[in-house]
């Protein structure tokens, strides 16, 4: 939901492999912020059977889902978190079980998608700035590895995450803003972006400190180089046919 | 704040509102105005979360209208929106000399606090003398456990247990609620505690229940306890704050509409703000 893009939606559609997929929102990050809410129907309900789903208004009939939260959300084929606050978001899941449910959502082959708070829940270990310090954040692990966003946003962004991984955070991604990592199963397939001359990074700890190397992200605009994004783990583990998780992970600033 | 690092049991308060204050009674502040008299600061520092209604702007705007042009120093603290403030967490908490915490879901509420440690840090402010103030789930969260709609239908909770025994709140405003209560507290699930009306607030001083008000006339409180598993209840009386003003302002009927109002705006999605 970039302001002047669709195009990670849009291939975030594709991978739903649906002519009109069921997806849902989760606000949670933003609290639910209303116009959030009314920036995904807008830009999902004509292609989608869209719903989003309201840990805040749980008492109020607000327009999302309310009764029973695991049947809906496990009924979709896309499930589409935004951003703002890792923390708060996870902190509000846990307390309703939707942690739980996510889990059994990504077992099930529901793609799982999001921008910012939206890609960093879904890794084991997360980098989160908010309220002074950088912190370390356990997500939901899904993907073993730990990740951080609108890592151009900022330029101690670069130096707080390389400082993270050398002090033990685990390896991980980097992506910056108009990018996005693409996992199948565990394994990053593909890194695609909205914008041209955009990167993810693979950080890891080394002997002396850390090594980051730069990955190529296919720009999926027309001047893109390619139409169809490169595979970056041919020889990697691609999930079993009956069996085929995904979560797409991208980053790029919270359009709140 | 510059006080001492813990302040005498007396000096330490919780105001818990049944409803009421900016967010429910945009013409009526007597609440709000009780609620800057508890402290001795000439201009005391204010500090709003609005946690548990996930941050909403009507909320925010609601607390600056009725603070801004009061003797005090009104901010709003995050937990979804960095903005620019990044100043730490204990830093900003400590500094205040009133709390007022809005209301919403008390599930999220906790979560989110504790999530962050806010809950430690809130607990701190309270033994430092901070005022803590509250409605609806922002009063509930300081006692042993309260009623929620946090997840649709109501049901007990547990809160922070700052204060002993439970409490529910818009015993008038919203009916389903209170049979919840009674019914927690017949079973044992909740202790014995609070029913508040919209309007009511309960002063603690330390542990204590002090003074019980109002901003409305007729609106009460009960006082309900389980002994030998029957419901033991007691009508109490608050003390009407000030003068009520003209006419129906600050009655019920304006603050239902009011609360439909807020809702109407909380339901967003076909309103006009995307």
């Amino acid at each position: 939901m970039e302001k002047d893009s669709s195009l990670l939606d849009d291939y975030v559609l594709s991978l739903a492999g649906q002519a009109h997929p069921r997806v849902c929102f989760l606000p949670t990050a933003s609290g639910d912020a209303d116009h959030y809410v009314v920036r995904f129907y807008r830009r999902f309900s004509p292609e989608c059977e869209a719903s989003h789903l309201s840990l805040f208004r749980r008492d109020q009939g607000a327009g999302g889902i309310e009764n029973d939260l695991e049947a809906h959300l496990l009924a979709q084929h896309l499930i589409y978190v935004g951003g703002g606050s890792v923390v708060s978001m996870l902190g509000a899941w846990r307390a309703h079980g939707l942690d739980a449910v996510l889990r059994k959502a990504w077992r099930k082959g529901i793609v799982l998608c999001g921008p910012s708070a939206g890609s960093l829940c879904w890794f084991r270990e997360a980098l989160s700035e908010f309220h002074g310090s950088s912190t370390r954040v356990r997500g939901l692990g899904l993907l073993p590895y730990s990740n951080c966003v609108h890592y151009d946003a900022e330029p101690a962004r670069r130096a707080e995450y390389h400082r993270f991984v050398g002090d033990g955070m685990r390896a991980g991604f980097a992506a910056e803003d108009g990018v996005a990592l693409h996992f199948r199963g565990s394994s990053l397939e593909h890194v695609v972006s909205s914008r041209p001359g955009a990167f993810a990074y693979r950080v890891e700890p080394a002997e002396d400190g850390v090594v980051e190397t730069r990955l190529d992200a296919a720009f999926l605009g027309p001047e893109g180089a390619a139409p169809d994004p490169p595979a970056l783990a041919p020889g990697g583990a691609p999930a079993s046919p009956a069996f085929a998780p995904a979560a797409f992970a991208c980053t790029r600033p919270l359009a709140v | 704040m510059s006080g001492p690092d813990v302040a005498a049991m007396e000096d330490r308060a919780v105001f818990a509102m049944g409803g009421g204050g900016f967010a429910m009674e945009p013409t009526n502040a007597l609440l709000d105005d009780f609620v800057l008299g508890l402290v001795r600061a000439k201009q005391p520092r204010i500090l709003f979360l609005p946690t548990a209604s996930g941050d909403t702007n009507a909320e925010i705007n609601a607390f600056r209208a009725r603070f801004a042009d009061r003797i005090c120093v009104p901010e709003h603290l995050s937990l979804f929106r960095l903005g620019d403030a990044r100043r730490p967490l204990r830093e900003t908490v400590l500094a205040q000399d009133i709390i007022y915490v809005g209301g919403g879901s008390m599930r999220n509420l906790l979560a989110i606090w504790r999530a962050h440690g806010l809950d430690r840090l809130l607990l701190e402010a309270w033994r430092r003398g901070t005022v803590l103030a509250g409605l609806s789930a922002g009063a509930m969260c300081w006692f042993e456990g309260g009623v929620t709609c946090s997840s649709g239908r109501p049901g007990p909770i547990e809160g922070l247990g700052l204060l002993e025994g439970s409490l529910t709140v818009h015993a008038d405003g919203e009916p389903e609620r209170l049979p919840a209560w009674l019914a927690g507290v017949r079973a044992g699930i909740l202790p014995g505690g609070w029913a508040l009306d919209d309007g009511v607030g309960l002063l603690f001083r330390g542990r204590r229940p002090e003074r019980l008000v109002s901003s409305r006339p007729g609106a009460a409180a009960l006082r309900v306890d389980a002994i030998a598993g029957e419901l033991v209840r007691h009508r109490l009386e608050p003390e009407l704050l000030g003068a009520a003003p003209d006419g129906p302002l600050g009655g019920l009927d304006e603050a239902v509409q009011e609360l439909r109002r807020v809702r109407l705006l909380r339901q967003g999605i076909t309103g006009e703000r995307g």
